[in-house]
């Protein structure tokens, strides 16, 4: 899948470039004059817009980029961050939106659920070691059996799934789950308290010896 | 007490002063006049008797005997003549009793003391007390009743006078002070009045509320810029370090010390994003039109805080009436207020502590909510600032970013909830919600 990258600020851009390019293909554009040329030369999947440009209002090249490209995808990111802008870019056509600072794994994570939703992908299974992962029914699988989790434990998991192989730490996680309302208290154990049940709900049918703890940091499925 | 109350009771009891103090003197002042006027009034009697006898020769009156007295030659007065001794003394006025026409009464008596034909006699001119004394009730009555007039209409002439002077001033109070809501950003008409202490006060007020009022937006705009500058390092620095996490490519002890890193990061993050919220708050960007049922609000806060319960072995129990609907608020800033103080709650307990939810919700009275845990507590001197930003109360091992207070009482002033929190250390804390009246239905 191809995304286009708009953002003035290089070193975010760069950031971000090097980020997605292991699941995507990126193009990067420092101005909204760069970005509507590129809209013209290529199609893209995904059109991550910064709001925040220097040579236009953001939501004004959303209006036009929509125009040429109105199949792709669009998440805004910024940092004005005020309600009507996010308001005003989701009713302009926009897929999702991230307040500035934001994650890059929550952004690929919201990127995967776009895709999810758009290409109606129909088989949305997932292998996690003898497990399955049904990520539209949001169901676990051993064999034909059914593993309960709650909506959190699900969240949890299918977050560390989609950033298998990548030590999480518990602030990376509680801020996917609980979002704004992550707590400030880092050091609380709630999140080792959700992997005790999710690891304890499923090693009553397998393994789990793919999801690892990492000592001072967090967690990580490894596949 | 009002300033009007006061005057008004001043005006109205100094003048019942001075009424009193006129009732009390009125009667010996009047004797006394009286007397006066008749002492002179007798030594004038005197000499028309005198100027008579010598026009009429002693002898006409005594006709041979040695003394004479009769009201005739006078009327009103009775004269009497005697034969005197050697000393000459000079004229006395006294109270006397004297029988004079087979009548015992009280005289005012002048006594003098003259030569007549080589003869000494004296002569005493009296009128009866009684009948100096007789104009002196109707005319203490009548002066009673003339200074009671003339205090009545000083009274109300002064009331209705101070009445006008102080009006700009009840103005001022209700236009500057009693109405404004912080930060004043509506403007009343200057006051209109000739009094200029009333003017200078106006003046005053409004120069002092537009500096507070430009205060509070400098700081404001600085919050709001200030955050948003802050956001794009702190997002650059968050991108960086989540790249430099990949699995395997670094040791564990990187590892440790990137998590460290991104620890603080994020605490800078919830700092600018606080600040950010708060004046997004406080630049009125958040519509006041949700209404919604706090037991339901209690219950979405609860979903999300739920799991930390048992890290403590907390119990919660939230007991508030299910017909409490709360409406022109916003629903999202009543969550995150309510979602602080609980979040304090939990984060402030105790091992094996309780918080408990409760209400008062009464028609015709504001609708209270109560929060109260079973924490560490609050010390008394610390209460005063918790809702300042940046001040933390008492390490606790805990890291908090002395925000979230800050945040409920911006959203509480936004919506003008009255907050009251009281805290016994080692005990608890109670925060007191206290929704205005137009927002309970």
């Amino acid at each position: 899948m191809k995304v286009l990258i708009i953002e003035d600020e290089r070193a975010m851009a760069a950031e971000m470039e090097l980020f997605l390019k292991k699941a995507y293909v990126c193009d990067l554009a420092y101005n909204a004059r760069q970005a509507l040329q590129k809209m013209e030369e290529n199609q893209y999947d995904f059109i991550l817009l910064d709001l925040g440009l220097p040579d236009k209002d953001g939501l004004l090249l959303l209006q036009e980029a929509r125009k040429n490209c109105p199949d792709a995808s669009y998440i805004i990111l910024t940092a004005r961050g005020q309600l009507e802008d996010r308001i005003k870019g989701l009713d302009l056509g926009a897929d999702d939106y991230l307040p500035k600072p934001f994650s890059l794994l929550e952004l690929q994570s919201r990127m995967q659920a776009i895709a999810r939703r758009k290409f109606g992908l129909n088989d949305s299974t997932v292998p996690l070691g003898d497990f399955k992962v049904d990520l539209n029914k949001r169901m676990v699988f051993f064999d034909k059996s059914e593993i309960e989790l709650s909506r959190k434990e699900f969240d949890l998991l299918s977050y560390m799934l989609l950033h298998k192989n990548r030590p999480l730490t518990r602030m990376q996680l509680s801020e996917h789950i609980w979002g704004n309302f992550s707590d400030d208290d880092a050091d609380s154990n709630y999140i080792d308290v959700h992997i005790k049940n999710i690891r304890r709900k499923l090693s009553a049918f397998g393994t789990v010896e793919w999801l690892q703890t990492i000592r001072h940091v967090g967690y990580k499925i490894k596949l | 007490m009002k300033l009007f109350t006061k005057l008004t009771l001043f005006i109205t009891l100094s003048k019942l002063a001075v009424v009193l103090l006129f009732v009390l003197i009125l009667p010996t002042l009047v004797d006394n006049i009286a007397r006066q006027y008749n002492d002179f009034y007798l030594s004038q009697q005197k000499k028309k008797v005198l100027n008579v006898i010598n026009k009429n020769g002693i002898d006409f009156y005594l006709q041979g005997e040695p003394d004479y007295g009769s009201y005739t030659m006078l009327k009103e007065e009775y004269i009497s003549l005697e034969p005197a001794g050697k000393n000459i003394l000079p004229d006395t006025i006294a109270t006397l009793r004297r029988v004079v026409e087979e009548d015992t009464l009280t005289y005012r008596v002048l006594s003098h003391v003259f030569d007549y034909e080589n003869k000494r006699y004296m002569l005493e001119v009296g009128k009866t007390t009684a009948t100096i004394g007789q104009y002196n009730r109707p005319l203490q009555k009548m002066a009673l009743y003339v200074l009671i007039g003339l205090i009545v209409f000083t009274i109300v002439i002064d009331l209705i006078f101070t009445r006008l002077l102080l009006r700009p001033l009840g103005v001022i109070i209700s236009n500057r002070l009693v109405n404004r809501k912080f930060p004043f950003k509506d403007h009343a008409p200057p006051v209109k009045t000739s009094t200029t202490d009333f003017k200078y006060l106006d003046d005053s007020l409004v120069d002092l509320m537009e500096r507070i009022r430009e205060a509070f937006e400098k700081e404001r705009e600085f919050t709001s810029n200030a955050s948003h500058e802050l956001m794009t390092p702190v997002s650059i620095l968050q991108t960086k370090m989540e790249n430099l996490m990949v699995d395997g490519e670094l040791g564990e002890e990187m590892e440790k010390k990137i998590t460290g890193m991104m620890k603080t990061l994020h605490r800078l993050k919830k700092i600018v994003n606080s600040l950010l919220f708060i004046s997004r708050i406080e630049n009125d960007q958040f519509p006041k039109s949700d209404t919604f049922a706090i037991h339901t609000l209690l219950e979405e806060v609860m979903e999300e805080l739920q799991h930390r319960l048992p890290e403590k072995d907390l119990h919660y129990s939230v007991n508030v009436s299910r017909s409490a609907i709360l409406r022109s608020l916003n629903h999202d800033l009543i969550f995150q207020l309510i979602y602080n103080l609980l979040n304090n709650a939990i984060r402030y307990n105790q091992q094996g502590g309780s918080i408990k939810v409760s209400d008062v919700c009464k028609p015709g009275e504001p609708y209270k909510l109560f929060i109260r845990d079973t924490g560490i507590g609050i010390p008394q001197k610390e209460l005063t600032h918790i809702f300042s930003r940046f001040k933390k109360v008492a390490k606790s091992g805990n890291e908090g970013y002395g925000l979230g207070l800050s945040i409920v009482s911006t959203i509480a002033r936004y919506h003008d909830i009255k907050m009251e929190v009281s805290s016994e250390e080692g005990k608890g804390t109670v925060f007191t919600l206290m929704f205005p009246e137009e927002t309970t239905v």
